[in-house]
């Protein structure tokens, strides 16, 4: 008999709502028929007094939380707020930043024999198989090739680690998304740390190959720290987008990964922009990439040029335009991540 | 927390809540799925999903709330919002307090790291200061009770030892409200009559308490109130005993039409 009362609730005045994802029950309820009375058996009518007697606005029982009403600010206004709540979540959270770079240490090589040592192996090992192919094979003549091929290919590992790690950090920890509430910023930038602090220890291998290079070691080295901190920037601004983007659309993974590899070939790390046609405008579009800049950069002071002239000071103007417009990005792909990071625990 | 001074400082409120999740994008979903759904002119079905919709609650200090209904009734994304998780599509939620959630017991824990790193992992996780966690510790490691293993990673945990330093986590803060999904009754008997008398040390200490679960024993023993939900609406709301007993009589219902319409199909 109350099954023929729900459908006379479903047809007669109530057009029932299309829930076509679950199966028809004959259980819909259109809006305001919040159905407590009709759905409830009779027996237990007496119930509804009770609640009558709860209350039904915040007001009543705490005043300071009453809805209110929000104005909503102006497009350029929004995104600064986003930018600088993203900010502040991660300034505020430098802690728990720390122990997710520290968990991420231990998680990497953890189950190998040699566990840490392979951050200073691995960068070597990469360096003598291009060395084998391209400085016995393809016989290139580049004086001290060894130091030149790991001052290149050490911050360009640094780069395409801290980009495919980050950009699934955000999916990898899809669970904890959906089950603790905190800023999900954390996970990007924890992320390029981590990979940060491989590429610093991995420089203790730069330093065991300079013992075979002495005489190219000069104080230009010192400005390493600022070359880095410009690479570091640029990184993070790039990595934070992607891992947003990845949590949409898991292709990101795949196109970047085809990204990096031409990336790879079109920056100097087996060359030297020395080895570029000598015209104006190829050096102009060569040194477009970021990466061009930066790992001339690197070469300059610690490996020198070609005809084993003396280090010099980098292209600091051309470092701090790229320090600058990379300050720029970091804020917007803050500010883009925070504008989306709401809609990560529904669709992860 | 200036709040914590104030023990009846507890309550939620919800009013018209609305949340929608969008089929299109949720899960390994890819640009070319896209495009060719897009340029077949397919229909992909409904687009966006209402896991709750109209949807108003409140829960005072001191009440202690079951909420019951059958799978996909849109329990565990009330939690969700409840948490802050999820942000309304629409109408508003309001919390007053510190929220603790044990959606799952040992979210947020780090294989590799020990137990006692975890805690200081998971409290950082969980917006915690330090200095309290500091304080804290000792106590969760007590009421966790698991013995040496606190210093072994927790990947050598037993899914009971995890679930136990979990929950000593997660009610360890003294949270205003307590949110919890489907989690009691884990671990061996003695913790869970020790778990027990913690829910019921927190409702003591009149902190407001939302428990999703289908065990409907849990329900009449710890919760003051209880609602019933089908299909992301409130159906009915009253005390847990006449709840629990409209869910089982829906589930009969439910049964019922099942067994008829399957009988008609395969008649």
């Amino acid at each position: 008999m109350r099954r023929a009362a729900d459908r006379g609730l479903g047809s007669a005045d109530v057009a029932p709502e299309p829930l076509t994802l679950l199966p028809d029950l004959s259980l819909q309820y259109r809006r305001g028929h919040v159905a407590r009375l009709e759905a409830a058996p009779s027996r237990t009518g007496g119930l509804n007094d009770s609640h009558a007697t709860l209350p039904t606005r915040m007001s009543d029982f705490a005043p300071d939380l009453a809805l209110g009403e929000t104005r909503r600010p102006g497009f350029a206004r929004r995104w600064a707020q986003l930018a600088q709540r993203g900010v502040v979540d991660l300034w505020s959270r430098q802690r728990l930043i720390r122990y997710m770079v520290g968990a991420e240490m231990k998680r990497t090589h953890a189950d190998t024999v040699i566990g840490q040592i392979w951050w200073i192996l691995d960068p070597i090992l990469q360096v003598v198989v291009y060395f084998l192919v391209f400085g016995i094979i393809f016989k290139r003549t580049t004086p001290d090739f060894l130091l030149f091929l790991l001052s290149g290919v050490l911050p360009w590992k640094w780069f395409s680690s801290a980009i495919g790690e980050t950009m699934g950090s955000v999916v990898a920890r899809q669970s904890l998304v959906r089950q603790v509430p905190f800023p999900k910023i954390v996970l990007p930038v924890s992320s390029t740390l981590a990979s940060t602090v491989s590429f610093i220890i991995g420089l203790i291998s730069l330093a065991l190959v300079f013992l075979l290079y002495l005489h190219r070691l000069t104080f230009w080295i010192l400005f390493l720290p600022y070359i880095a901190l410009v690479q570091f920037v640029f990184t993070l601004s790039l990595a934070i987008v992607l891992s947003a983007a990845n949590a949409f659309y898991r292709d990101v993974s795949n196109v970047m990964q085809h990204v990096l590899r031409l990336w790879f070939y079109v920056s100097p790390i087996l060359y030297t922009v020395d080895d570029l046609p000598k015209s104006p405008t190829v050096h102009f579009l060569f040194m477009l990439n970021p990466f061009a800049v930066l790992l001339s950069a690197y070469h300059t002071v610690i490996w020198g040029t070609a005809d084993g002239a003396a280090q010099g000071p980098p292209d600091l103007v051309a470092l701090t335009v790229l320090l600058a417009l990379s300050c720029v990005a970091l804020l917007v792909a803050i500010a883009i991540f925070k504008r989306v990071e709401p809609a990560f625990a529904r669709i992860l | 927390m200036k709040n914590d001074a104030r023990p009846s400082s507890g309550a939620i409120l919800v009013r018209d809540l609305g949340v929608r999740y969008n089929l299109r994008l949720t899960r390994r979903t890819t640009i070319k799925g896209d495009l060719s759904n897009f340029i077949r002119r397919r229909d992909v079905g409904p687009q966006h999903f209402w896991a709750l919709r109209h949807f108003d609650l409140h829960v005072a200090p001191g009440e202690s709330l079951g909420v019951l209904g059958p799978n996909g009734a849109g329990k565990s994304t009330l939690l969700l919002a409840l948490a802050g998780i999820l942000d309304p599509t629409e109408g508003q939620v309001r919390v007053r307090g510190r929220v603790s959630t044990l959606l799952t017991l040992g979210a947020g824990f780090e294989m590799d790291l020990s137990g006692r790193d975890n805690i200081d992992l998971v409290a950082a996780l969980l917006g915690i200061d330090h200095k309290r966690v500091v304080e804290l510790t000792p106590g969760i490691i007590e009421f966790a009770d698991i013995g040496a293993f606190i210093d072994a990673p927790v990947k050598t945990y037993s899914t009971g030892m995890r679930a136990r330093l979990g929950f000593s986590i997660a009610t360890a803060v003294k949270p205003d409200i307590l949110l919890l999904d489907e989690v009691l009754g884990t671990g061996d008997q003695t913790f869970r009559d020790r778990s027990q008398q913690r829910i019921h040390d927190l409702m003591d200490q009149a902190k407001a308490i939302v428990l999703v679960t289908h065990d409907l024993n849990s329900v009449a023993e710890f919760c003051t109130r209880a609602i019933l939900m089908e299909q992301g609406q409130l159906i009915y709301e009253g005390t847990p005993a006449d709840t629990v007993d409209l869910y089982r009589q829906r589930g009969e219902e439910r049964k019922l039409l099942a067994e008829r319409e399957g009988g008609r199909f395969t008649a």
